[in-house]
């Protein structure tokens, strides 16, 4: 609990936590996983996600 | 301690998604296939039903393409509701669909407790005022703000088949952009809220936290606007549109109630006398 409860002690505080591995492998996976949910318009997941994309907001026909 | 908040986001989640896809399942679907099935009923009735069977083809985010041709704006509408309507030219059966949906509506919950309540609550906790519990209801209001709010200021949910004047590559990027100043409108209130609390008071504190939402409002003001219209009875449009929109709502409510019993629960139990946690009275 040395850290002071400031954001900048939060970002310090996962720096120690984590390997700089582990941050680069949770880097990575957002970044898979946004680039799938933004160019992944091919019909059938666009498609199977229709009712889906309509009950949270995102209508794009 | 970073795990341990993710996995807190990521259990509130779960809870979060539990939730969202049950409503999935017993509300949003039977009324998306309800909404698609008047459309293809309403373009039939309009005579064009012929062309929508023609003009089906693969391009179901045709919406660019449509887009393009004003002058066929009759087309345009046909293929969009045989889009969502018909089903026989969509890329998958509805069945999958609702399947699909159902799941995504699960998913949907996990990545959002993930990212707000792991991964962001764990790094701005402490720049959130309030006591513990109110500070999961102020993180599921931010990340409402940030996913739905603000980008709905611009792009509210559209009923199913309903044409909009957008097209759709203009469309991604100002939800995007909309989503980063919801973003952003969000911490400037949080940091104007502590910065004035210390200076000036509770009052000048909140007025301060308000401002940025102002702003927020004045961008969409100014963004451009994008006409929507379907085939539908505009009650029912602006019903699902709300219904929609009160299913988001729903999703943060859950996710934040559930994390902060996550919280409460988990500090009772490791029960740790932390020097400045001057909230519960420890539970004996």
């Amino acid at each position: 609990m040395a850290t002071a409860n400031t954001v900048n002690g939060r970002i310090e505080r996962a720096r120690t936590e984590l390997a700089p591995t582990q941050m680069a492998a949770g880097a990575l996976f957002i970044a898979a996983l946004g680039f799938t949910l933004l160019f992944v318009q091919d019909p059938l997941v666009h498609d199977s996600l229709h009712n889906f994309r309509h009950a949270a907001g995102i209508a794009c026909h | 301690m970073f795990a341990e908040y993710l996995t807190r986001g990521v259990k509130a989640g779960l809870v979060a998604g539990l939730v969202f896809g049950l409503f999935m399942a017993v509300v949003a679907n039977p009324l998306v296939a309800y909404a698609d099935e008047l459309n293809h009923a309403a373009v039939e009735e309009s005579g064009h039903g012929h062309e929508a069977e023609s003009a089906h083809s693969h391009d179901s985010e045709g919406a660019h393409s449509h887009e393009t041709d004003g002058a066929h704006s009759h087309d345009s509408g046909d293929s969009h509701a045989g889009e969502g309507g018909g089903h026989h030219d969509t890329a998958v059966s509805m069945a999958v669909t609702k399947a699909v949906s159902v799941a995504a509506g699960g998913l949907w919950g996990v990545v959002l407790g993930g990212a707000f309540f792991g991964v962001a609550f764990f790094f701005l906790e402490p720049a959130i005022p309030g006591p513990d519990a109110t500070r999961s209801y102020l993180m599921g209001l931010a990340g409402f703000v940030t996913v739905s709010g603000a980008p709905w200021l611009v792009l509210p949910p559209a009923a199913p088949g309903a044409e909009q004047s957008l097209s759709v590559a203009t469309r991604l990027p100002l939800y995007a952009g909309m989503m980063l100043a919801g973003a952003l409108a969000c911490l400037s209130a949080g940091y104007a809220y502590a910065r004035l609390r210390e200076s000036s008071g509770l009052v000048a504190a909140v007025v301060g936290a308000v401002v940025p939402f102002g702003l927020l409002a004045a961008v969409a003001v100014v963004a451009p606007e994008n006409a929507v219209h379907g085939a539908l009875s505009p009650t029912l449009e602006t019903g699902l549109a709300g219904l929609f929109a009160f299913g988001q709502l729903l999703l943060w409510l859950v996710l934040a109630a559930a994390h902060a019993q996550f919280r409460s629960a988990g500090e009772s139990e490791s029960a740790t006398p932390i020097a400045g946690r001057d909230s519960a009275p420890a539970a004996d």
